[in-house]
């Protein structure tokens, strides 16, 4: 067993080691990345504007978050995390949980939809045969 | 994040078609081989009446042999599921006004001889939904050993909620124009209708009853309550059951 004392001051350690500076560049590089493949995706009409917000807002906070390391550490001092790189992981699972719950949601909604639109077309179909039908009986020459 | 739209209107009946119709609804999929066996069947029925298929999606020729032998076919552009399939010839009696429906399944396993004393309550007025009943008294029907558990356990729920029926998934059934209205809501399953569905008529008002009748054995297996598939079954019918008291709580 570990004595109380010395694990708080190995997670000062933790806390307080500087992020070298090719993480913070991968880091901004990533959101940038990020950021401007949505754009792409959009300008291509790939991606519609109504799911942008949320990963233009997650590119926006990757943005911060690589500029402002300290922030970070703020957090994961603030979540009782050991390190910053395990906060981030912590996040993102929780932002992937959250977007995969909103997804089943919206498909949910589309499946309801789409079978909504799947009878409808077959209840039009039969009247549009059924139409056909009459006038073919109405005026045999059409038929 | 934006709301559930409002459902879908249904298409309007065409002009001039007779409203008070007596409906036979019949979804299938790929029934080719025995369809017509049982649309020649109904062709004995006295009352007057008019069999709608619902093509589920199929891709043998079900619904070419239907309108050959006269049926309307409503024809799904892809495969929805039992639910969904019967939920569009709700739909379809509903937007023509029909004052009366059966439905039965395209597989032979229901006798058109017991529809005259199916209709009978409706037709009188004493009852909204009939659902023809494998156990309403002892028939030769037998059904896999989950199936059976499974049906005896959601029976046991609606008869604590006040309903009692002894075959809740039963595939043969006789309605009204009140219970047309209520099925075509979004509430209705995709796959089997079962003691959900009831239950949710049952607190609407719905007068429900049963009638014994005799069904013959399928010839192939159901897949719904076999395997894997009688947990799910379990699963979502209590799910269900929970979503539907809660709505119901709440409304």
């Amino acid at each position: 067993m570990q004595d109380p004392a010395e694990l708080e001051h190995l997670r000062e350690l933790f806390l307080r080691a500087p992020e070298s500076r090719a993480t913070g560049i991968l880091a901004i590089a990533l959101s940038t990345c990020l950021l401007l493949t949505v754009l792409y995706l959009v300008r291509k009409r790939r991606l519609r504007e109504e799911y942008t917000p949320i990963w233009i807002t997650l590119a926006l906070i990757m943005t911060v978050i690589s500029l402002r390391l300290d922030l970070l550490r703020a957090l994961t001092a603030a979540i009782g995390a050991w390190t910053p790189s395990s906060t981030l992981f912590f996040m993102g699972e929780l932002f992937i949980l959250w977007i995969c719950l909103n997804y089943s949601i919206r498909l949910s909604r589309h499946t309801t939809q789409l079978k909504n639109l799947a009878q409808e077309t077959a209840i039009l179909r039969a009247h549009l045969q059924e139409l056909s039908d009459r006038n073919a009986e109405r005026d045999p020459r059409d038929g | 994040m934006s709301p559930a739209p409002a459902p879908t209107p249904v298409a309007m009946p065409l002009a001039g078609d007779a409203a008070g119709e007596f409906l036979v609804l019949i979804p299938a999929f790929n029934e080719a081989q025995r369809l017509p066996n049982v649309l020649r069947e109904l062709g004995t029925l006295k009352e007057p009446h008019r069999v709608v298929v619902i093509d589920d999606g199929s891709r043998d020729k079900t619904a070419e042999r239907a309108r050959d032998l006269g049926a309307t076919v409503l024809r799904l552009p892809f495969n929805l599921g039992y639910g969904s399939a019967l939920q569009t010839g709700y739909k379809y009696a509903h937007a023509a006004k029909a004052s009366l429906v059966v439905q039965m399944d395209a597989d032979g396993q229901h006798d058109p001889r017991f529809i005259p004393e199916l209709i009978a309550p409706i037709r009188d007025g004493s009852a909204d939904l009939v659902i023809g009943s494998r156990f309403a008294r002892q028939t030769s029907y037998r059904m896999g050993w989950l199936h059976s558990l499974g049906r005896r356990l959601f029976q046991r729920v609606a008869r604590v909620a006040g309903l009692h029926v002894t075959d809740p998934t039963s595939g043969l059934q006789a309605m009204n124009g009140s219970v047309l209205e209520l099925y075509s809501g979004d509430f209705f399953p995709s796959d089997y209708p079962d003691v959900d569905v009831l239950l949710e008529a049952f607190r609407r008002g719905l007068r429900i009853r049963e009638c014994a009748v005799e069904m013959r054995p399928g010839e192939r297996p159901s897949t719904l309550h076999g395997g894997l598939r009688s947990f799910y079954y379990v699963y979502r019918l209590t799910l269900a059951l929970w979503a539907g008291v809660r709505a119901g709580n709440t409304r």
